[in-house]
């Protein structure tokens, strides 16, 4: 569906409908996924790209957030 | 009520099995024309960021998304990223949402974000969230991109919103 109206930036989930942020309760899993939508806002170079997250559903474990690592997100010098 | 009945039973099945809604998506008409595209220039820690979601989100005084229409209700509502919980339902016949009425996270994850605000990480919520129903089709789809969108990037842009993270259901 995503490639048929293709916003500026999508990040792909393998999940199933309803569950673009995960499981319910999974704190640190939302919080992974924030992170790599996050990243692709300021690392996609041309607009309608897709990045496959590479999640699988309830077959992965996530770090607690690093909130260092949010901090860290802006835009990328290009050249 | 018998075909939301219907409706409801196949967005159970198409959660289950995603190959179906897969194969599905591969009948849609792909959408030609520009994508829009921004240069981010703030890094998150400043920016002011809003959510939108498709997962038919709203507040329980405002009117539900019309499900009698098979080809949707591409109306859209304003949702407080403070509103109690349960002060919120979600009316949406085209996807499962029981997992997302137990965490709303799932597609509208306000407290995440806040949680990003708290530790310095994100500069600024919105503290207006927008729903909208994404089961939109046929002749309402000129309405959702014509009228429903601009409205909502319209708004969004005079709140000076930077960022907007669109949370699919």
């Amino acid at each position: 569906m995503t490639e048929k109206t293709p916003p500026p930036r999508a990040l792909f989930m393998r999940f199933p409908f309803g569950h673009a942020l995960g499981e319910v309760g999974k704190r640190a899993q939302q919080f992974d996924i924030l992170l790599r939508a996050f990243r692709l806002l300021f690392e996609a170079e041309q607009p309608g790209t897709i990045r496959d997250s590479g999640l699988r559903w309830k077959r992965e474990s996530y770090p607690e957030p690093d909130w260092e690592q949010f901090r860290s997100l802006a835009p990328v010098d290009r050249p | 009520m018998a075909s939301r009945l219907k409706n409801q039973l196949l967005a159970r099945v198409f959660t289950t099995f995603p190959s179906l809604a897969a194969r599905w998506g591969k009948t849609l008409v792909r959408h030609e024309g520009e994508v829009p595209w921004v240069e981010p220039r703030l890094p998150l820690k400043k920016a002011v960021v809003a959510v939108v979601t498709t997962g038919g989100l709203h507040l329980a005084t405002q009117p539900a998304f019309d499900m009698t229409d098979s080809n949707g209700d591409p109306s859209f509502r304003e949702v407080p990223v403070d509103a109690p919980r349960q002060s919120l339902q979600i009316t949406h016949d085209y996807y499962d949402h029981r997992d997302a009425e137990q965490d709303l996270n799932l597609i509208f994850p306000v407290e995440r974000l806040k949680e990003l605000e708290q530790a310095g990480a994100l500069g600024k919520l919105h503290p207006v969230g927008y729903s909208i129903m994404g089961h939109i089709d046929g002749p309402l789809l000129p309405t959702l991109q014509d009228e429903t969108a601009v409205e909502i990037a319209r708004r969004l842009a005079a709140a000076r919103v930077d960022y907007v993270l669109l949370v699919p259901a």
